[in-house]
C-alpha cells in the first residue's frame, strides 16, 4: 500500500475505522491488528469502489465487514484452544480513552450483539436511518425501533448513568 | 448529572488522544509466522510419522509373510524420512532475524527446492514402489507360500505353450515394463498431486501473501 494512498484516502477516515475497531476489540494489540487489517482490505478492495455510495459509506461497510469477520475467526480460534474462553469484547480490562464516560460507553457497547454494535455506532456517527440500513443491508423501517431498543439496553448496562 | 449516550460520544471524541491512528507496521509478521509455523509443524509430523509408520509396517509385512515387499518399501519410507530431515535442517536454518519479506522469500525458495526434489524423485519412486509390490507378491514370504510359483504352475497347466523370460510369463513382464514406464513418465505429476494434497493450501497462502507483500512494496 503506498503511503500516498494511506494519507489521502484512508487517514482522513481513520476516525471511523478507529471507532469501529474499538467496538469489536478489547485490547490495544487486537485493536491495532483490526485497524491494520481494515486499512489493508480498503487498499486491496479499492478497485471495487464503484461510486454508488460515498467513499465514507463504503469505508463504514468495509470496516464493519472486516471486523465481523475477524471477530468470528478470533472466537473460533480462541474457543478451540480454551474451553473457558470469554469473548475479548466482554472481558474488558483496558481503558483506551482518556474520557472515563466514553470508556464506560464502549464497555457497554461491546456487550451488545455484533449487529447492534454496528447500528449504534452508525447512529452515533450521525448517519440517518436510510444510510444505516444501506450500510448494514437491512430495511430502514426497522432501524428506528432497533436504535430505541439498543439505547434502552445501553442505559441498563450503564446502570442509569445516562438518560 | 445524567448524560445521553450521544453527548458522551461527542464529548469523548473531542479529546485529542481519542482518535490517534496506530502506525501501520508489522502488518504481515503475524500472518507469516502463522504460515511458516503451521508448515513446520505439518512437515515435522510427516517426517516423524514416516519413521513411526516404517517401524510398524516392517514387522507387519514379516508376519503376513511379504517381507521382501516390506523391506523394499521401507527403504522408500526411510530414505524419504532421511531426505525430509535434511530439508528440515535447512528450513530451521532460515534466518529468522531477517525482515518478514526476506524470511518469506527464503521460505518460498526452500519450498520450491523441495517441490523440485519431489518431482525428480517421483520419476523413479512410483516405479520402484510398483516393482517392490510386484516382486513382493511374486516371491512371497520366507518359508511360506510363493505366490509367483503357484501362479506359474497354474498358468502352465492351462497354457502349456506360455512364453517365459527367467520363469516369468512374457506378457506379464511386458505389462509390468509398460506400467513402470508409465509411472516414470507420469511420476512427477503424481508426486506434484500428492504434495498438493498435503501442503497445497498452505503453499497457496504463502504465494498469495508474497504477492500482496510485493504489491505493498511496489
Amino acid at each position: 500500500m503506498s503511503s500516498d494512498f494511506y494519507i489521502s484516502s484512508i487517514l482522513p477516515h481513520a476516525g471511523i475505522i478507529i471507532k469501529i475497531c474499538r467496538a469489536y476489540t478489547n485490547s490495544q494489540e487486537d485493536f491495532e491488528d483490526y485497524y491494520q487489517e481494515v486499512c489493508l482490505q480498503i487498499w486491496k478492495s479499492r478497485n471495487n469502489f464503484k461510486e454508488q455510495s460515498s467513499w465514507t459509506t463504503w469505508i463504514y461497510r468495509l470496516a464493519l465487514n472486516v471486523c465481523l469477520t475477524l471477530l468470528k475467526k478470533d472466537k473460533k480460534l480462541k474457543s478451540r484452544f480454551n474451553a473457558d474462553y470469554i469473548p475479548s469484547e466482554v472481558a474488558d480490562d483496558t481503558k483506551e480513552f482518556e474520557d472515563e464516560a466514553l470508556n464506560e460507553l464502549y464497555k457497554a457497547i461491546r456487550q451488545l450483539s455484533e449487529i447492534d454494535r454496528a447500528v449504534i455506532l452508525l447512529y452515533l456517527e450521525k448517519n440517518n436511518y436510510t444510510e444505516i440500513a444501506n450500510i448494514i443491508g437491512t430495511n430502514p423501517n426497522n432501524i428506528g425501533v432497533r436504535i430505541k431498543r439498543i439505547k434502552e439496553r445501553l442505559k441498563k448496562l450503564l446502570d442509569g448513568k445516562i438518560n | 448529572m445524567e448524560k445521553s449516550i450521544e453527548s458522551i460520544w461527542n464529548k469523548g471524541f473531542l479529546k485529542s488522544d481519542a482518535l490517534v491512528a496506530p502506525k501501520l507496521n508489522d502488518l504481515y509478521n503475524q500472518k507469516s509466522i502463522d504460515i511458516v509455523e503451521k508448515f513446520k509443524r505439518m512437515y515435522r509430523l510427516n517426517v516423524n510419522g514416516l519413521v513411526v509408520f516404517t517401524a510398524v509396517f516392517l514387522p507387519v509385512t514379516y508376519f503376513v509373510q511379504i517381507p521382501y515387499m516390506g523391506i523394499m518399501l521401507s527403504v522408500v519410507f526411510l530414505s524419504t524420512a532421511y531426505a525430509g530431515s535434511k530439508f528440515q535442517k535447512k528450513l530451521n536454518a532460515i534466518d529468522k532475524t531477517s525482515d518478514t519479506y526476506q524470511y518469506l522469500q527464503s521460505f518460498d525458495k526452500w519450498t520450491k527446492e523441495i517441490v523440485r526434489w519431489n518431482e525428480k524423485r517421483s520419476r523413479y519412486m512410483f516405479s520402484y514402489v510398483f516393482i517392490s509390490m510386484a516382486v513382493g507378491f511374486w516371491f512371497g514370504g520366507i518359508g511360506g507360500d510363493i505366490p509367483g510359483q503357484d501362479l506359474m504352475t497354474e498358468l502352465l497347466r492351462r497354457y502349456p505353450d506360455l512364453a517365459q523370460v527367467f520363469g516369468v510369463p512374457l506378457v506379464a513382464l511386458l505389462g509390468a515394463i509398460l506400467i513402470v514406464i508409465l509411472l516414470s513418465v507420469f511420476g512427477p505429476r503424481i508426486g506434484k498431486l500428492d504434495l498438493n494434497i498435503v501442503y497445497g493450501p498452505i503453499l497457496q497462502r504463502l504465494e498469495r501473501l508474497l504477492i500482496e507483500m510485493e504489491q505493498l512494496r511496489a
